[in-house]
């Protein structure tokens, strides 16, 4: 499966995860923290590289694929390592970080 | 946290750009003068906290790095450079960046600390501190194998520590001709990148299979009984180079007698060898200037507390990367990476009351069988039991399809520009 394919599957679960206040109060500074662990990865990432860009990414589309790495849905198995441990809090958080965040 | 915090969060929730870049929280005042914050050691570990402290506390916090060396040469992918697959510049890096960064970076080497006055000691100068990072890495036990020293490293190199000892190797290694044999004395636990030496075995195959040789032979005697990633390094080896790697556990060789530099020869309990190149990796403890100011137990590796990286014999003082005794933690960059970024955290929020976070921490190292033949190992670690604790990880399987080693080798290509930008800038 690849990272596109999950994407409609998840939808669902992403629309009621919007719908949560956990979003609406998607603590910035935790995110911030967080987001240092992905930098050693994602920090130098471009459009055509393997470990892709995440920098702006859309909440929706971010929440939905760290989601699908969490429960495997998406196979590869440091995204699924990384996302293991992030609680709906963590991950909201860090996509409010990232979608504005700039490099 | 406290009320304070929350009431700034509601504020920064909906703020734009230009208010992340900045630090979220103004430093209380804390006297007059700024907290000073000095760094011993320009890797991954003290690279990374330097630059994370200056960075994130927006200038708040005056931060010193003292390293001794002007350019750093990683040791991560210096195996690739072994291979032929990069060059060393593109594994060597400065500090111009650092300093941007905010950092005062000070080229020499740190003599000694005064813990009792909170200074670091470099040569006449007193550097002082409210909180210290040290993270200098590792130094050799020449003498844990007999016969070997720091002066038959010239012969015979180990190539652990970054930098002319890696081209002495390459040097030795491409002068070799068919029918050589190549042995690598490998270290005992805990060492420096632990599937480093076998990755390293395998760009050795590599260069001596591209040179086309047909009689030559790889052997590592080995102190221990297993390695790690051990049953895909060795299918990748019977599947890239049959043949020509024999590798030995105790009980195969019944001992490590000693080498002689002069001849070349090897001698195990059961066998000898005459090397046309010899590879000791000794036995490993942490840097000098931790062991001198005992930061170090016996076993010659600094304790920490794992939800922080500070010392256990001093609270002003961090201890990083592969000097530390980090629990279930390799001795990776990765790791010391990632130890710096706790400490920059708890540091921050001593010093200048910004918001603690429970520590955690990731590692995943990547290892070259042969081209676009990639391995890795990696996980979750978080503080647990009194140490930093391993969660259940992942690692490559035997027979796993091409397009996946493929993908792995291209992700470390990714993670090792990613990093560099970490630690560098
Ligand atoms: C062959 C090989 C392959 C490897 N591959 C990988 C890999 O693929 N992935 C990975 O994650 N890791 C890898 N590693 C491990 C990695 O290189 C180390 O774990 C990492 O460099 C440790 O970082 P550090 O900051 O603790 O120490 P170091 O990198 O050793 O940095 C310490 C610095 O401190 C300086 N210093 C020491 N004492 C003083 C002093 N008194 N005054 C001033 N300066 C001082 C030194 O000059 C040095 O620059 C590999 C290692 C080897 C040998
Ligand atoms: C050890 C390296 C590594 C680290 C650390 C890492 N990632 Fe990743 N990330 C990857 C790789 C590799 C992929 C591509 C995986 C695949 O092929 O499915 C990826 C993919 C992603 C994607 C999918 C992007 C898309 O558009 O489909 C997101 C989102 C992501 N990572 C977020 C994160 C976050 C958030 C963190 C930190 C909490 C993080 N990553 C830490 C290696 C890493």
């Amino acid at each position: 499966m690849t990272r596109r394919v999950v994407r409609g599957a998840a939808l669902a679960a992403a629309a009621a995860f919007f719908a949560s206040a956990e979003l609406r109060a998607a603590d910035l500074e935790l995110g911030r923290y967080l987001a240092t662990e992905c930098m050693t990865c994602h920090g130098t990432a471009s459009a055509t590289s393997t470990i892709p860009n995440i920098f702006g990414l859309g909440e929706g589309h971010f929440v939905e694929v760290i989601r699908a790495y969490r429960v495997k849905a998406l196979p590869n198995p440091i995204m699924q390592s990384i996302a293991e441990r992030l609680t709906d809090e963590d991950i909201a958080a860090l996509a409010a970080y990232f979608q504005t965040a700039k490099k | 946290m406290t009320d304070m915090t929350r009431r700034n969060f509601g504020l920064l929730a909906g703020a734009s750009l230009a208010t992340l870049s900045t630090p979220l929280f103004a430093p209380t005042a804390f006297g007059q003068a700024k907290p000073k914050v000095v760094v011993i050691g320009g890797g991954p570990g003290g690279g990374t906290v330097a630059r994370y402290l200056a960075k994130d506390s927006g200038g708040a916090i005056d931060v010193t790095l003292i390293e001794q060396q002007k350019t750093f040469t990683t040791c991560f992918f210096s195996n690739l450079y072994v291979g032929g697959f990069r060059d060393y510049k593109s594994i060597t890096h400065n500090y111009d960046k650092v300093k941007k960064a905010g950092v005062k970076v000070v080229h020499a080497m740190a003599t000694a600390i005064d813990r009792d006055k909170k200074q670091v000691v470099v040569g006449k100068q007193r550097i002082p501190y409210d909180r210290l990072v040290v993270a200098p890495g590792i130094d050799l036990k020449f003498d844990s194998v007999p016969g070997y020293s720091e002066a038959a490293a010239s012969i015979m190199p180990h190539a652990w520590k970054p930098g002319p000892q890696t081209q002495l190797l390459v040097k030795k290694l491409n002068a070799l001709k068919d029918g050589d044999t190549i042995v690598m004395i490998a270290p005992p636990n805990p060492f420096r990148c632990p599937p480093g030496p076998y990755e390293r075995v395998s760009m050795f195959a590599h260069v001596l299979k591209k040179k086309g040789h047909k009689k030559s032979k790889i052997i590592v005697i080995d102190p221990k009984p297993a390695f790690s990633k051990q049953a895909v390094f060795m299918e990748g080896w019977e599947k890239h180079y049959p043949g020509m790697i024999e590798w030995q556990d105790p009980k195969m060789h019944g001992g490590i007698k000693g080498v002689d530099p002069k001849t070349g020869v090897v001698k195990t309990d059961f066998a000898e060898y005459k090397a046309a190149l010899c590879n000791v990796i000794p036995a490993q403890m942490a840097g000098k200037i931790a062991r001198d100011a005992n930061l170090a137990n016996q076993t010659g590796w600094c304790e920490i507390h794992p939800e922080s990286m500070k010392s256990k014999v001093d609270p002003n003082i961090f201890v990083l990367g592969d000097a530390s005794i980090a629990g279930d933690m390799p001795k990776s960059a990765f790791s010391a990476n990632s130890q710096a970024k706790v400490a920059a955290m708890v540091i921050r929020s001593e010093l200048t009351q910004s918001r603690a976070f429970p520590a955690r921490y990731s590692n995943t190292c990547w290892s070259l069988i042969a081209p676009d033949d990639d391995i890795k190992v990696g996980g979750n670690f978080e503080p647990g039991d009194g140490k930093i604790k391993a969660a259940p990880g992942f690692v490559s399987q035997k027979g796993e399809s091409a397009d996946i080693r493929k993908q792995n080798y291209k992700e470390s290509v990714d993670w090792y520009n990613g990093i560099v930008a970490d630690i560098f800038g």
